[in-house]
């Protein structure tokens, strides 16, 4: 270092030594602080009453629309788990960082999140472009990394690989095999053509399909999140000739899609991923095309076809949604209740009956070896079990056929369950989407 | 032949679009040597206050008219009170403030408009044209596109070319201080000239959000796409930059349609790599004789 003052020199490097001082004090108390005068190991994040977890989302930018709500849902639900006591008398305290759909801001939010706030487990973060940013970080720090909201197979096909990781909503290549069989079934005849996004979403989708009706897909076309002219895409499918598209898209290209197909006179079957196909928001989206092109709300989408593993806000008989909407009521804020927050909520569930079967005295390991021996036992909302085990990090199995009426999602077929690969489809025989919730809400209370 | 059509007519909209963007870049690069980078978010801007409008309940036409106004007038405030600082200095100060501003109004527009997707109305049929059994993919709203801006392009060209404003506003940006001894009013012109490139990339903004859907980000590629299309055209050259506009425009619908949309933001990088390898000064350049 130079300097032009050599007055100022010895007493300020002397204060320089003494803030250094306070600091390192500061440093080693503040790690003291952390150890339990017991003597026993303690898990990151995990206090005597309180544990606390994270997760990334969308809350801004072209993923935002839906997802950014299912944390709200998730939030309402452990808000009122811990209104109730908690789990084993903690808390859960949840954390939610906007990593706006972008990889790169998902590697700095979970970096904050695991090393700066030191969550216990990363729970539902969302996106296959963005966890994949983040999922082999999460796995050399060992940080439990429970329920992606995304349904890639990255997450659980290989368990040695990524231990920490767990799966959580059907995954799509499943998706893609029951679709695939239910349009060779019902739609022999069918000149398919596929419009997918350029990522794991298209191509597990794709993956699926091409089991079933593989001779029966006259055109696919591939679209780069991001770029909102599909025009050139939906042009080539409409001149292949296809008569049924099947699209995995997020809801923002269901939206896009549909408004340039209308553009190019192009009337297909559509069929949409269970992803893309949230009706009040993809009718939200059109609702200001109406005046005479398109159907306002969520009628938008009427006669689509799609698929289904959780009961919808507008199954009102369902058990379930009578729960989420309680639980919404007591906790949520003043917005109305959607399929997304639906969908936190039911994550949320799965998170509780893991920390749960994880114990009293809970670790890291604990709770990853609780989910592989207990997991595919629990009992919730998913229509079909989970696949978890020590060999498959996969999450739930199965799904069914639905179609879209208004915001209503109308079951064409029973549920049926596969496993990835070339695994047969069969009908589910778990009664798993006849489990009702618990009065008290919350699992294996009464 | 009929997905050969339809891609060609969407370039075609898409094209004319990069164009207004391109003019924009264009008519502020002419009045003030300053290559915009601020020039999307500004755009984004008035679309959502045009969307505020129409949200009122007031018509589409009054929605757009005013957002033409909000363009101008930001256009103006910005030059005068914040890009007037770095005027004279040297050109990488402009072009990092430009930059800054974009973040800055990025940021401003997710605080005040919010973050999540909004469609946006189209004053004509989203539906395509009808001809006998088939639909073509050109509607009543690319048609208008395609109109506003050839008249826009025309009006530049007279602008700069007949008119006495047009010549003071040139004079003022080549040479600021002959332009001031010889009575223009420099400052006056370069005001001006934001103004109206800020009015010019509002009427763009409106153009492609038009039947679509909007959030704070939907200007970013455009802006990539139009200044790519000016640099094609020649920054200097209103004329050059539809062209560029409808060439870039073609190029990418038919790269999206036949190569993979994957692909479209590497052609556009090698389109412009070309034409700054063997045509640097753009398609239409003026001779080079200007630079002695």
């Amino acid at each position: 270092m130079t300097t032009h003052d050599t007055r100022g020199t010895r007493p300020r490097r002397r204060a320089r030594a003494l803030v250094a001082g306070v600091a390192l004090a500061t440093l080693v108390l503040g790690a003291c602080g952390g150890t339990r005068p017991e003597g026993g190991a303690t898990t990151v994040g995990v206090t005597d009453d309180s544990v606390k977890i994270g997760g990334h989302f969308p809350l801004t930018g072209v993923a935002a629309p839906g997802y950014s709500e299912i944390p709200t849902g998730a939030k309402a639900y452990y808000d009122y788990v811990n209104a109730a006591g908690g789990v084993n008398g903690r808390t859960i305290d949840y954390l939610v960082r906007d990593d706006g759909y972008d990889p790169t801001k998902t590697s700095t939010v979970t970096n904050e999140l695991v090393l700066k706030e030191k969550i216990f487990a990363m729970v539902g973060g969302l996106g296959t472009p963005t966890h994949g940013a983040v999922v082999d970080f999460l796995n050399d720090e060992e940080v439990p990394d429970l329920f992606v909201s995304s349904g890639s197979l990255a997450w659980g096909e290989d368990p040695a690989e990524k231990p920490w990781t767990f799966g959580w909503q059907t995954d799509y290549e499943s998706e893609g095999k029951v679709i695939g069989q239910y349009v060779a079934k019902n739609f022999p005849d069918a000149k398919v053509g596929l419009f997918l996004q350029d990522d794991d979403l298209g191509a597990d989708g794709e993956k699926g399909l091409q089991q079933y009706i593989g001779d029966q897909v006259v055109e696919t076309v591939r679209y780069t999140s991001g770029n909102t002219d599909v025009a050139p895409q939906i042009s080539a499918l409409q001149s292949s000739g296809a008569d049924l598209v099947i699209g995995f898209n997020t809801p923002s290209y269901t939206a896009l899609s549909q408004l340039t197909s209308l553009k190019l006179g192009f009337k297909p079957q559509w069929f949409y991923t269970n992803v893309g196909s949230d009706a009040t928001l993809v009718g939200s989206l059109l609702s200001r095309f109406s005046e005479g092109a398109v159907k306002g709300g969520a009628s938008s989408l009427d006669g689509v076809l799609t698929t289904k593993y959780l009961d919808t806000v507008d199954d009102a008989d369902s058990e379930w949604i009578k729960l989420w909407k309680k639980v919404w009521e007591q906790e949520g804020d003043d917005q109305p209740l959607t399929n997304y927050r639906v969908y936190g909520m039911a994550q949320a569930y799965t998170f509780v009956q893991a920390l749960q079967a994880a114990g009293k005295d809970l670790t890291r390991q604990g709770i990853v070896d609780a989910l592989e021996e207990q997991g595919g036992d629990f009992e919730g909302p998913m229509v079909a079990p989970f696949a978890y085990s020590k060999d498959s990090h996969m999450g739930t199995t199965g799904m069914r056929v639905a179609s879209l009426d208004g915001a209503k999602v109308v079951p064409e077929t029973e549920v049926e369950v596969t496993e990835i690969g070339d695994n047969p489809i069969e009908p589910d025989t778990s009664d798993a989407g006849k489990d009702a919730p618990p009065a008290s809400g919350i699992p294996g209370q009464d | 032949m009929q997905q050969l059509l339809n891609t060609a007519l969407g370039g075609l909209t898409l094209g004319m679009v990069y164009a207004a963007f391109a003019l924009a870049l264009v008519l502020i690069w002419r009045s003030t040597r300053i290559v915009n980078f601020a020039q999307a978010p500004m755009a984004m801007l008035t679309t959502f206050v045009a969307l505020t409008v129409i949200d009122a309940g007031y018509s589409y036409w009054i929605g757009f008219v005013v957002a033409l106004l909000a363009g101008l007038a930001l256009g103006a405030v910005i030059e005068r009170f914040v890009v007037r600082h770095v005027e004279g200095g040297p050109e990488i100060n402009a072009v990092i403030l430009t930059l800054g501003l974009f973040i800055v109004l990025h940021a401003l527009a997710s605080v005040v408009f919010g973050n999540r997707y909004r469609s946006f109305p189209a004053p004509f049929g989203i539906r395509g044209i009808e001809v006998g059994e088939t639909t073509i993919g050109l509607t009543g709203f690319g048609i208008f596109t395609v109109v506003a801006v050839l008249v826009v392009m025309g009006l530049l060209v007279a602008l700069f070319r007949f008119t006495d404003v047009g010549l003071r506003m040139r004079a003022s940006a080549f040479n600021p201080e002959v332009a001031r001894l010889l009575g223009v009013k420099v400052g006056r012109m370069l005001t001006l000239g934001w103004a109206l490139a800020a009015l010019v990339g509002s009427l763009a903004a409106l153009l492609i959000a038009g039947g679509s859907l909007v959030h704070p980000g939907y200007m970013d590629s455009i802006v990539v796409y139009g200044f790519v299309a000016a640099v094609l055209g020649g920054l200097d050259s209103p004329l050059g930059a539809v062209v560029g506009g409808l060439l870039l425009g073609l190029s990418l619908s038919f790269v999206s349609g036949y190569l993979g949309s994957e692909l479209v933001a590497l052609a556009a990088l090698g389109i412009l790599m070309a034409v700054l390898l063997l045509r640097p000064g753009g398609l239409f350049a003026q001779a080079q004789e200007r630079r002695v």
